[in-house]
């Protein structure tokens, strides 16, 4: 099947509100490295898992990344 | 009473500034809404990617409405219980490394009701998130397959719910002990795999126990009906976060003291 052959009028409702969660999810966690003064390990892998590693990316720096010891 | 909502009130306010009020309902809505998107979309999935050879017909059965749900239960059962116990496996050891704990243990704060408030905040968390992520995949479910009975829904959702609660349970009693926030989720995710195991290799002589609590959350969703076994495994279910619970103040308090 090409991909012009999908049908997207009726994927786009229903996958778009996810896509638009993990957005949300992505950007709180640029946001907020933006934003930290210190960080667990440098700021610029941070930047890379959050944006490439999709859904675990962010997680993992929530969960050790923003450690502030 | 008063003091306790205070320390209640701290912890969330806490979780607010660690985002966590924003991250764990995300992902327990991404974790549980895969799941029917996928089972709708494998036929196109398949038809995109695999070079299939031409002729070659692969007969996909549709899953019911039903099976779709307690997939959704199932990936809570392995992706659910990661984010749960990282989320809370620094909830004390985390405090008392930075030393914290040690900041408001001075004040005449009790260890009961310092342990039961962080407690509470985690479970507030846990319960309003798996809320938010279960009621989406059963809406999600609703779209493209079947709707399920709103009633079905709720009662396997507070009968799974407590497993889940159990979990986060076991993660505060090896907070209660230990120091490095690492440690203790490592031993809770051993303690919950060693438990899933033993559940699901004896499940015929174990049946009160809470791991099978998936499995009869989910026979709920098939049939409607449950066997009597079901309250065996609710009652030891409370009894052992009790129990858990109890246990890591008592722990706790000898801990600050020696």
């Amino acid at each position: 099947m090409e991909l012009s052959q999908v049908n997207w009028e009726f994927i786009i409702p229903i996958v778009a509100p996810i896509i638009l969660i993990q957005l949300i999810l992505l950007a709180i966690a640029i946001i907020d490295l933006v934003r930290i003064e210190k960080v667990n390990g440098p700021k610029w892998v941070w930047i890379i898992v959050i944006l490439f590693v999709n859904i675990v990316g962010p997680i993992l720096y929530f969960v050790i990344g923003r450690r502030n010891n | 009473m008063n003091q306790w909502l205070t320390l209640l009130n701290k912890e969330i306010l806490e979780m607010t500034r660690n985002f966590k009020w924003i991250w764990v309902p995300i992902v327990f809505i991404l974790i549980a809404v895969m799941e029917p998107i996928t089972a709708y979309y494998m036929p196109q999935i398949i038809d995109s990617l695999g070079n299939l050879p031409d002729g070659a017909v692969i007969e996909l059965p549709m899953p019911s409405a039903e099976e779709v749900l307690v997939a959704s239960l199932s990936q809570y059962n392995t992706l659910g219980l990661l984010v749960i116990i990282l989320s809370s496996m620094g909830i004390i050891a985390g405090e008392r490394k930075t030393g914290v704990a040690g900041l408001i243990l001075v004040k005449p704060v009790s260890y009961t009701a310092f342990v039961t408030a962080k407690w509470a905040g985690d479970m507030l968390l846990l319960w309003i998130s798996y809320f938010i992520g279960y009621f989406v995949s059963w809406y999600y479910v609703g779209i493209l397959f079947d709707t399920i009975p709103f009633i079905d829904f709720i009662q396997s959702f507070f009968i799974y719910g407590l497993w889940l609660s159990f979990v986060l349970t076991i993660t505060v009693f090896f907070n209660s002990f230990l120091k490095s926030p690492g440690a203790a989720g490592f031993l809770s995710f051993a303690a919950v795999i060693i438990l899933i195991v033993i559940s699901g290799t004896f499940s015929k002589w174990v049946e009160w126990s809470p791991a099978q609590l998936l499995s009869y959350a989910s026979t709920f969703i098939m049939s409607g009906s449950n066997s009597s076994d079901v309250w065996s495994a609710i009652i030891l279910s409370v009894f052992g976060i009790i129990m858990l619970l109890g246990g890591s103040i008592v722990i706790f308090r000898r801990r600050e003291l020696a």
